[in-house]
């Protein structure tokens, strides 16, 4: 048994790694950091079937083309239209929709992508596709893929009531559903700020029980109120769209891409004696001010740059997983784990984000600390030397062998 | 006369190493190495190479390199040869590096084989002196079973074709052999990391722990403890001094230690490598799980494969335990019957798994076949050495053509190829079953020949006879 004595300092050399190693997954879970906006999402649902409810589906397709030219990617847009005006055999412009009497812009160009048409679009699906709770046979383009990093525009149009809205002329949205699944997508961190536009009658009601923190809701009139339509076209002959909307469209095509304008600005342009109602919306959930908030966070898709000046190195693919894990550098390698899976999204919003600038905020932080084991740490933490760590642990295997076979001879 | 014999044999020895890595490194050359990684006999879902470069791959994208059911190796190899995969260097045929790799593997392989050899025979040598029946033996030819064996193992077409054919093979056979030889040498830390790579790599030389305790426990191939005793009878006492030593617990307590440092720094450094890809669990999944599983059903020169084509789902688990028990049937008895030859007992183990794994290739028959070489002396009134001769060399030359013939020509089916797959599992098996019996002969034939002495001894005047 000798060969045990000669074998302890050789145990614990061989027991010192792996204390090193262990310590350093442990050191991973650290506490979540809160999340930096890195995307922007749109759910945009219009709820009424029949010719005659024309307008919703006008105000849905004119909010799409604003998000859409302000810079949200089909990708990121959920569009749920519950009927078809524009191939409607009462349309009297086949495949063409307009939200103005003077037929300026037709909103159903050959660039819509309806994910959810005529009858997909239920309240089940609606819920489903906020929670994100699907069956697995749900394809990519009709799921919300947000993260913690997202802010979503929900904007929901139709007829509406006390604390509902209707869906199909067959079955009800209720604000406690609503509440329901906003809480749950908090819970789930689906997204980091939400703002709900509601253009209904008595359409404050629908936002009553919501208490998430991060949520905006506006509502095109309040308990008791109507909302109106704005005209009507006589041509296609039906209102073709809603005051609410119009006059959120025509703030918003005063605006292009690099406007910051507020949100503010937005809210305070809802005059109520041209609205015929009054445009109310709850900040109580929404800790921000809403003068420093840019329209562009909601309805567009502005994203902050950081400039460096180190070389961009686009083509490697080693890199383009490591850009991932920078982009959400305050958080711990937990949330890595989380967003790997979801690539597509991410890979266009976070190109403008290099590596060096955050490079420059680590150096800060080590500056703090001073102490070799957190840049070691933090290095970890950013993933790119795992694989190192484990080919030195893979090249030190031989070596290792060797020795100890000679001394344990 | 005996040490020029000798001299001119280790000689000879070299030459042939070198003409056989020599051979192979012309073969690298061909264009796209024959496309012998293609084939189904060379390359499996565990051994092939294109795998190996998909997985990397996926590694390299951030993904799990389990991902889509390609690869199902260990992340180590992975990390080792993956880059090799990727390397290319100008005016050199594609996966130059890969392949020298193979070819180095081999070699250490073959090395490793004779050094073993080498040590077995030298302990046979030792028993025969303790048995004093040495004379008897001397005048019968006795071959250089360590040079035999690694020759076996280079020159053989199977290792050629898996070394050229870029799987991983030459490196899991690598690792069993490394094992027997620590075993063999006593070098325990080197027994134990053969056994833990092996056992990562593919997962059935775990049974060759059996063959490796009784070899740490007791030393190489003896004879059954009993001739001993019935030898030193005669002599009406016991000579201690020349009786082999008894069964010792120390060194596989320490082999239990070292394989346990060894499997714990691999386990971390895997569970490390797979952290963000669901750890060890999706590794255990994808690689043990799966050859266990039995998931991927694409031909290969095995029997599961047809078979569980055709098996319905409901009795497919339980099929699946019979193929494997199979297997684990055979440990029990084996050991019990052959315990005092470790290293035969493992050369019958590795032939057994090599027949009956899920996915077995020609470079898991190049082992065995190699292992082979080391009971030269002891096979050499086997039956139907001709036979099976014949039957590999018949086997590995149909199976490519009935191969074509139910893919590329469509003039056969499944049935064409399973066929030989069939004969060349039978092949296997009376390759087994004959060298159990040639070794059990060669004991029988030992016993007499002590008993003969014996009986000599004791009738005393008759012995005058004997020449």
């Amino acid at each position: 048994m000798e060969t045990f004595n000669n074998s302890k300092p050789i145990l614990l050399f061989l027991l010192l790694p792996c204390l090193l190693l262990y310590s350093l997954i442990a050191f991973n879970s650290s506490s979540v950091e809160a999340a930096m906006h890195t995307n922007n999402w749109a759910v945009l649902v219009c709820t009424s079937r029949f010719w005659f409810n024309y307008r919703h589906m006008a105000n849905t397709l004119s909010l799409y083309r604003t998000v859409k030219r302000l810079g949200i990617p089909d990708e990121r847009i959920i569009l749920m239209l519950a009927d078809d005006m524009a191939c409607n055999t009462r349309n009297k412009y086949p495949a063409q929709v307009f939200n103005n009497e003077n037929h300026r812009l037709n909103l159903y160009g050959d660039n819509v992508e309806v994910d959810y048409r005529g009858y997909e679009v239920t309240v089940e699906n609606f819920l489903r596709v906020l929670t994100g709770r699907h069956e697995t046979a749900v394809p990519r383009s009709k799921r919300l893929l947000s993260d913690e990093g997202s802010h979503i525009l929900l904007y929901m149009t139709g007829h509406g009531g006390d604390e509902f809205l209707k869906f199909q002329d067959s079955e009800e949205l209720q604000s406690h559903d609503l509440a329901d699944a906003v809480k749950q997508m908090k819970e789930k961190h689906r997204f980091k700020e939400l703002l709900i536009m509601v253009d209904t009658c008595q359409a404050a009601t629908l936002f009553n029980q919501l208490q998430s923190p991060g949520v905006l809701a506006i509502g095109s009139s309040m308990k008791g109120e109507n909302s109106y339509s704005h005209h009507l076209d006589s041509d296609v002959g039906v209102s073709v769209v809603d005051r609410f909307t119009y006059y959120t469209l025509a703030f918003f095509e005063r605006l292009n891409i690099y406007d910051n304008a507020s949100l503010s600005s937005l809210f305070s342009s809802y005059n109520p004696s041209l609205l015929m109602s009054t445009a109310y919306y709850r900040k109580d959930p929404y800790k921000r001010n809403l003068e420093e908030v840019p329209v562009t966070n909601f309805f567009g898709s502005v994203m902050e740059t950081i400039h460096t000046d180190a070389a961009y190195k686009a083509l490697s693919r080693i890199n383009s997983g490591r850009f991932e894990a920078q982009t959400s550098l305050d958080q711990s390698v937990h949330h890595i784990e989380r967003r790997m899976p979801m690539k597509v999204n991410d890979q266009e919003e976070t190109h403008n984000i290099i590596p060096e600038g955050n490079k420059q905020l680590l150096q800060g932080e080590e500056g703090a600390s001073k102490c070799p084991w957190s840049t070691f740490c933090n290095k970890f933490r950013k993933g790119e030397n795992v694989d190192i760590l484990v080919n030195y642990g893979l090249v030190a295997m031989i070596p290792l062998l060797v020795i100890l076979t000679w001394l344990v001879q | 006369m005996e040490k020029l014999k000798k001299k001119i044999g280790s000689i000879s020895f070299w030459k042939w190493v070198i003409a056989s890595v020599i051979f192979r490194l012309i073969l690298i050359y061909f264009p796209q190495n024959l496309n012998l990684s293609s084939r189904p006999e060379v390359s499996t879902p565990l051994t092939s190479f294109r795998r190996l470069a998909e997985g990397y791959w996926l590694k390299q994208s951030s993904m799990s390199p389990y991902a889509g059911s390609m690869y199902h190796g260990s992340p180590l190899l992975l990390l080792l040869l993956g880059p090799l995969t990727v390397k290319r260097i100008e005016g050199q045929p594609n996966h130059i590096l890969y392949s020298l790799v193979s070819v180095i593997a081999d070699l250490v392989s073959a090395m490793l084989i004779r050094a073993t050899g080498q040590n077995l025979q030298l302990a046979y040598l030792r028993t025969l002196g303790s048995l004093d029946l040495v004379k008897q033996i001397e005048g019968s030819e006795i071959h250089p079973s360590g040079d035999v064996a690694a020759l076996i193992y280079l020159c053989n077409p199977f290792t050629i074709v898996a070394c050229v054919g870029l799987s991983t093979s030459p490196i899991e056979n690598m690792a069993v052999i490394l094992c027997l030889y620590g075993a063999c040498s006593r070098l325990i830390p080197l027994a134990a990391f053969g056994w833990v790579i092996a056992t990562h790599l593919s997962l059935y030389p775990a049974i060759l722990i059996i063959p490796v305790i009784f070899l740490l426990g007791r030393g190489p191939d003896a004879p059954p403890w009993k001739l001993f005793l019935q030898r030193h009878q005669q002599n009406g006492m016991l000579n201690q001094s020349k009786l082999p030593p008894g069964f010792s617990w120390g060194p596989i307590i320490r082999f239990a230690f070292w394989s346990l440092v060894w499997s714990v720094y691999v386990l971390v450094l895997c569970g490390i490598s797979l952290k963000q890809f669901g750890g060890l669990w999706e590794m255990f999944k994808s690689t043990y799980g799966f050859i266990l599983t039995v998931e991927d059903l694409s031909p290969n020169i095995g029997v599961l494969w047809y078979f569980f084509a055709e098996v319905f789902e409901f009795f497919r688990s339980f099929f699946l335990i019979v193929f494997h028990v199979n297997i684990l049937f055979m440990i029990l008895p084996l050991a019990i019957r052959l315990h005092h030859r470790p290293c035969y007992l493992a050369f019958v183990y590795v032939a057994i798994f090599s027949m009956l794994k899920s996915y077995p290739s020609v470079g898991d028959s190049a082992l065995y076949l190699g292992l082979l070489g080391w009971f030269v002396n002891e096979f050499s009134d086997m039956q139907f050495s001709l036979f099976l001769f014949c039957g590999y060399v018949g086997v590995s030359l149909l199976s490519p053509v009935m191969h074509n013939l139910w893919i590329w020509r469509g003039t056969g089916n499944a049935n064409f190829y399973f066929a030989t797959a069939m004969v060349y599992a039978c092949l296997q098996i009376v390759l087994v079953v004959e060298g159990v019996s040639a070794m059990l002969n060669h004991e029988r034939k030992l016993r007499r020949l002590i008993t003969g002495k014996t009986q000599d001894s004791k009738s005393g005047l008759l012995s005058d006879s004997s020449p």
